[in-house]
């Protein structure tokens, strides 16, 4: 079906006329008929890790929508429910590879990090250069006491299939979950990210990297609620835009009554590569709790000119000089990967995006 | 454990209550019949009843928003929104009657005009009761009066301008000022002419259940400068009263004006206020704005800036005691090249008290070379106070160079510590940082009005520690 849908609402509106309070897309053709998902790859260390094949909580505090929350429930071709008991660090890799045969994936994965458990789970998508895939995923993550969670979102899709992902974490006491999330494919990128830190301590870390081309849109909805006792929040998006892309950040770091002694940071830059690139953010701070720290700054502006000169005064051209100044950006937050074909393919990636 | 204990702002001044005595009142509601009976007293020209009626459409057509604080105490059948009190506009304080005289005395106001005003007009409900402008400026050409007059002597520039700069379809309360508007001031500066000292318009409602909607409209001509200040305020009374006043601003090149604000408006006042400029060449126009009074205020002051190499700089406060929610901000919009904006805003609140800074920045694509930075810091005094910060970044070029900063916390233990170990008082070292807080602010004012908004804030800090 061909529908027009309002999606990704952020948890408190503004003027409407400030066209920040959800998404709008046109036009957009959802499949009706969903067959089944083969091409799946799990690798990796999976002892200690128990994947379960259904999963039927489709229950979502915020998620893209009631539409998409609806669909996923209706069509969903993929469950996962991924149970950590590793109480040393493993690392388990789940890979989707959209291709003729496998267009559509609409998953609903669950990830139960047990009491003192450790684990790296990376979760990539990508697609042939030749299909118009689909993808509306919800990935649920709950963090038990003292569990230390690492979880990497890669998405490799091409710019003409669309990308949709709801995300939801609960983060008991002491645990720490840090999210790595590179979004690079898809005309649209919408994707809704939700931190409930139910726990003392809990902390969650978001490193987010984005880099559009030609026409991509990128929402991205990000929101975490501190709820535990000297729990944080520390969230970090470096993005890049070339041609004619678009990126909405919305980033709420909101503090409820009770989380005291709390902090919550929040760091947004975008680096705009072409005059006709456009940069919308919506970096919010709510505040209930008076003993909290919460900071948050973004930025916007081109690739430093000096810089620019100076490598190119040492030989690069400015495609290569402006690859090298991206790069380096981003590779703070890819230093965060530690599977090192993971990184090369990432880093191929951003060369072949900047070509 | 005592907790020390920030008192709320003493507004004895401010809840002066005189007899709800007037000329004429119309009767409670909004409809047709009650803006024609508007026109009818006010002996609007005709251009302006078919301007009424039209912006009577409008609002009704246009929802509430649905966004910000809830307005569904609102009702527009309670409130009277014309009051013509019992004086005619007089150019000597000696004239004008006894009680309002008293007053504006007791605001300070005519020992303002007399020390440090180049010009001063006085509202009271929905009249100006007194207007009036140093010779000089006269003489060099300078129009201050109130809207009526200026309709009547400079019909011209009044419809070339008027509600051009802020349309009636712009949200729903700009619609009802359009329909039910009356007072205000009117300032024309005539090219290359700089007001060094500032004219001041002051707001007073007084009558209940009524609103107040006064339309300010300045034309700074090219090359000229001008310092205006507004200032507000109502006595409390049990029932909703409505302030929708309007600010249009055409700055043209070159121009200069300075708009500064203290608005305190009683608690059971709804403030929702519009204000915007639109700036030309190489011009600037800085807003400074307090915001204390009012049950809720939804205020946004806004630049266009539509001339290559203008510039804005908006710095504010608010400060929230018990019952209030107070939603301020800024929006500016960069619409031609090499054009910059400040923005520097900072909110207490304390009490249950909820501020929340709202903003928009735009860079539209023709803004090329374009800086702009934002720093917004909220302080909370206690646990039961609430404050957000809802700003909107919307950049369009890549030739920018855009910045945004935001902090949210309570006083700094460490600051505190710091001050203690020096020989303050828990109290004294809180009042200073609180003080300090403010004083980016308050340095801006005017030195009666920043030791207004010193008595304002009126921070008393008592308790022990422990």
């Amino acid at each position: 079906m061909i529908k027009s849908i309002e999606l990704n609402e952020t948890p408190v509106r503004t003027s409407k006329n400030f066209n920040a309070n959800n998404i709008k897309i046109n036009d957009i053709e959802i499949p009706d008929n969903i067959s089944s998902f083969y091409n799946i790859d799990i690798t990796g260390e999976c002892s200690n890790i128990q994947v379960e094949q259904e999963n039927n909580d489709y229950s979502l505090v915020y998620g893209l929508g009631n539409f998409l929350n609806e669909y996923s429930k209706a069509k969903s071709n993929k469950e996962l429910n991924i149970i950590v008991n590793s109480k040393t660090p493993k690392e388990f890799i789940l890979s989707f590879n959209f291709d003729e045969n496998n267009l559509n994936l609409i998953e609903n994965i669950k990830i139960t990090a047990n009491e003192n458990c450790k684990a790296t789970i990376i979760i990539k998508y990508k697609s042939d250069h030749n299909v118009n895939a689909f993808h509306n995923g919800i990935i649920k993550t709950i963090a038990k006491n003292m569990a230390d969670i690492n979880i990497i979102i890669v998405n490799l899709m091409n710019d003409s299939s669309n990308n949709f992902l709801s995300i939801e974490n609960t983060l008991e006491d002491s645990s720490k979950v840090k999210y790595t999330i590179v979004d690079f494919g898809g005309k649209h990128s919408i994707t809704n990210f939700y931190s409930n830190l139910i726990g003392n301590f809990s902390n969650n870390i978001i490193n987010t990297i984005y880099l559009g081309k030609n026409n991509q849109l990128f929402d991205l909805n990000y929101i975490a609620e501190l709820r535990g006792v000297k729990s944080n929040v520390d969230i970090e998006v470096q993005g890049a835009l070339k041609d004619t892309a678009h990126k909405h950040f919305k980033g709420t770091i909101d503090f409820k009554k009770g989380c005291k002694k709390a902090t919550g940071n929040e760091n947004e830059f975008c680096m705009l590569l072409s005059d006709k690139a456009k940069s919308l953010a919506l970096p919010m701070l709510l505040c209930s709790e008076e003993d909290v720290e919460g900071n948050h700054s973004s930025a916007t502006g081109k690739i430093g000119e000096k810089e620019l000169f100076y490598i190119m005064s040492r030989g690069f051209e400015l495609k290569e000089a402006m690859k090298l100044m991206v790069r380096a950006k981003f590779n703070r937050i890819i230093e965060n990967i530690k599977n090192e074909e993971l990184k090369e393919e990432i880093l191929n990636e951003i060369d072949n995006r900047l070509d | 454990m005592s907790k020390s204990k920030v008192k709320d702002i003493d507004r004895n001044i401010y809840d002066i209550k005189n007899k709800d005595e007037y000329d004429f009142k119309v009767k409670k509601g909004l409809t047709k019949e009650i803006i024609e009976e508007i026109s009818e007293q006010k002996n609007d020209p005709q251009w302006m009843r078919e301007f009424r009626l039209n912006a009577l459409e409008v609002y009704n057509k246009l929802e509430l928003p649905t966004w910000g604080p809830d307005l569904s105490e609102l009702d527009m059948n309670e409130i009277a929104t014309y009051v013509r009190p019992k004086s005619k506009l007089n150019t000597s304080w000696d004239e004008v009657p006894e009680d309002i005289k008293t007053t504006f005395d007791k605001l300070g106001i005519p020992e303002a005009e007399k020390k440090s005003l180049a010009g001063v007009g006085a509202q009271y409900d929905s009249e100006v009761v007194y207007h009036s402008m140093k010779e000089e400026l006269i003489k060099q050409g300078v129009v201050y009066t109130d809207m009526e007059t200026a309709i009547k002597e400079y019909p011209k520039l009044v419809k070339e301008h008027f509600m051009k700069c802020v349309p009636v379809y712009d949200h729903k309360f700009v619609a009802l000022h359009g329909a039910v508007w009356s007072g205000g001031s009117f300032v024309y500066v005539p090219k290359g002419v700089k007001v060094d000292i500032p004219l001041q318009s002051y707001f007073r409602l007084n009558s209940p259940e009524s609103g107040q909607f006064e339309h300010t409209l300045i034309i700074v001509d090219e090359g000229a400068s001008l310092h205006f200040i507004e200032g507000c305020s109502a006595p409390k009374y049990n029932k909703i009263n409505l302030h929708a006043g309007c600010v249009e601003l055409f700055v043209k090149d070159n121009a200069y004006l300075r708009y500064s604000t203290i608005e305190n408006w009683s608690k059971n006042m709804l403030n929702l206020n519009t204000k915007k400029a639109i700036i030309g060449k190489n011009a600037q126009v800085d807003w400074v704005s307090g915001s204390f009074g009012s049950k809720i205020s939804m205020l946004y002051p806004m630049s266009i800036l539509n001339g290559e190499g203008s510039k804005t700089e908006y710095t504010g406060i608010s400060f929230a005691g018990k019952g209030q929610n107070l939603d301020t901000g800024f929006k500016v919009v960069h619409n031609a090249p090499n054009t910059s904006s400040v923005i520097n805003a900072k909110s207490i609140s304390k009490s249950d008290g909820k501020c929340t800074y709202r903003s928009l920045v735009r860079i539209n694509e023709n803004a090329k070379n374009t800086k702009s930075s934002v720093s917004c810091e909220s302080l909370m005094l206690d646990d039961t106070s609430i404050s957000d910060t809802i700003p909107v970044n919307d950049i369009k070029t890549d030739e920018v160079e855009f910045s945004h900063e935001a902090k949210i916390g309570k006083i700094s233990d460490k600051a505190i510590f710091y001050l203690m170990s020096r020989g303050l008082s828990e109290e004294d070292a809180k009042a200073m940082i609180v003080r300090g807080f403010a004083y980016p602010i308050s340095k801006e004012l005017p030195v009666e009005y920043a030791a207004e908004m010193n008595n304002l804030i009126n921070l008393e800090l008592e308790g022990a520690i422990g």
